[in-house]
């Protein structure tokens, strides 16, 4: 059943798989840290600081993550004429060092996808901690302020580990969902899992065989990342007493 | 400035409505798109959310295989796998071969019914047992029993939840570019072309593009709001708790 992998085949899909991996651990660490700072800021007191994080969330939860992989990848560069485009985008040493690392031919694109995933996943990581901050009960952080707490330490030490904890579930979902999104990195010549295996099908006509390949692929991968985070998940533990539901 | 206006004015109607040769196209044909996948998608949601509290335990299982091996896939190799089997006519016993356009519209309808089936099947969920055994001690029929307590109990909890895997849906099928439907992304693909004149014109399509998915998106986000406040105003019901992380996001 699987002797169209010959060694060459096997070679090169290993190769998209790392690309893969390593796009969805650098992308889900970005956005985990845009996400909870956003989150923090469109719950904060200050009203500039919260108009500021809720317009980025709701531009970029309701613009589709194809449109912003091209944009970023293929529109952007366009801006500048081509003459400073080529050092810009494509042919300088940070760019060079992200080609010699990855191994992947255009460096930029790469770049592009990844901040595109970030941009896009980080803004509804935002509104899942915002949710979860909200979640926290109030007498929870009125009982850690009338002790002395300040601001911050009552953020520190009450709602952000009880709100990280009730949004968990919903931000390991969103994970999952970055993921699969990393597969919209080969609309723009990333040679990710999917790119390589399209690149194969136009290569050896075995296109069935190949696609139910990457099907099977994807879905051992969103089963693997599942599986660890409901991991991380139970050693974070629950979330004693009442809670208010979250809202996403 | 006065060139790009000029080329955004001449290109909107095709990303709108399509190109004359070919209407509904564009942002029509996404919503058309959608619209109706997510209408036949809820459909058999509704019947696999059901089956996840089957009796039988082989439908039970056969019903939470369907949605983890959905969810577990991109649409992007969803679409492709439909299209390269069904649209080639390379699954025995079905005779027909499908166009990009069929194929598309298959495949939207198998990803909503995992989302919207994992909604509804938290939706039935969240009726509590005890009203069900009261129902049932007052002599309710099964259909009765869905009519009078499950579906109107369960139909408010669910709505806000529906309708945000529907927006997904919808954002999600700018995928179907891969098929190349004519839809709002494939067009803005079409109408800026290979031409390197275009260029220039690149950031402005994009824009334009993603503020139409935008309105859309957002408009139908602010619904589920008023949905959700009108609900904890007027009945006291509270919308349903995270339906889609819930127990059944693991395999």
């Amino acid at each position: 059943m699987l002797d169209f992998l010959t060694p060459d085949l096997r070679e090169s899909l290993l190769e998209g798989l790392a690309i893969t991996i390593g796009l969805v651990i650098v992308t889900s660490l970005t956005s985990l840290a845009l996400g909870f700072w956003a989150g923090i800021a469109r719950s904060s007191d200050r009203r500039v600081r919260r108009k500021v994080a809720g317009i980025y969330i709701e531009i970029f939860r309701n613009v589709p993550a194809l449109i912003l992989v091209i944009f970023f990848a293929f529109a952007i560069p366009n801006i500048v004429p081509i003459n400073p485009r080529r050092t810009i985008f494509f042919n300088n040493p940070v760019v060079d060092l992200l080609g010699d690392l990855t191994g992947v031919p255009i460096p930029y694109y790469l770049f592009a996808a990844a901040l595109a995933l970030t941009l896009n996943t980080g803004a509804h990581l935002a509104e899942i901690f915002r949710s979860g901050f909200n979640s926290v009960p109030v007498s929870r952080v009125d009982a850690a302020r009338s002790l002395g707490a300040s601001q911050i330490d009552a953020l520190r030490a009450v709602v952000a580990p009880i709100g990280i904890r009730i949004a968990f579930p919903a931000v390991s979902n969103r994970l999952i969902h970055n993921l699969k999104n990393t597969s919209l990195a080969s609309f723009v010549a990333v040679p990710e899992l999917f790119q390589v295996i399209q690149g194969e099908i136009t290569r050896t006509f075995q296109a069935t065989s190949l696609l139910l390949l990457a099907a099977v692929m994807y879905l051992v991968l969103s089963t693997v990342m599942t599986a660890g985070l409901k991991l991380i998940e139970r050693r974070l533990g629950r979330v004693h007493g009442e809670t208010e539901p979250l809202r996403v | 400035m006065f060139e790009q206006l000029r080329f955004l004015i001449e290109i909107l109607p095709e990303l709108l409505i399509g190109f004359p040769n070919n209407r509904p196209g564009g942002l029509l044909l996404t919503i058309l798109l959608s619209a109706a996948s997510l209408l036949v998608g809820t459909g058999l949601g509704a019947i696999l959310g059901a089956a996840h509290h089957s009796r039988f335990r082989v439908i039970r299982f056969a019903a939470s295989l369907w949605v983890q091996v959905i969810r577990g896939i991109p649409l992007l190799v969803q679409l492709v796998v439909v299209h390269t089997t069904l649209g080639a006519g390379r699954i025995p016993g079905i005779p027909f071969q499908t166009s990009a356009l069929q194929s598309a519209f298959v495949t939207l309808v198998l990803y909503a019914s995992a989302y919207q089936g994992d909604v509804i099947r938290a939706g039935i969920s969240s009726v509590p047992q005890s009203q069900i055994d009261d129902a049932r001690m007052l002599g309710a029929t099964s259909f009765g029993l869905v009519r009078t307590l499950l579906w109107p109990t369960s139909f408010r909890v669910m709505r806000p939840a529906l309708i945000t895997q529907a927006i997904t849906v919808f954002k999600d099928s700018s995928v179907v570019v891969v098929l190349g439907v004519a839809d709002l992304t494939t067009n803005a693909r079409i109408a800026l072309g290979g031409d390197v004149g275009n260029a220039p014109f690149w950031v402005t399509t994009y824009l334009l593009v993603g503020a139409l998915y935008f309105v859309v998106a957002w408009t139908a986000g602010r619904l589920v709001r008023r949905y959700e406040a009108l609900d904890r105003n007027n009945f006291g019901t509270v919308a349903l708790e995270l339906p889609l992380e819930s127990s059944s996001s693991t395999i």
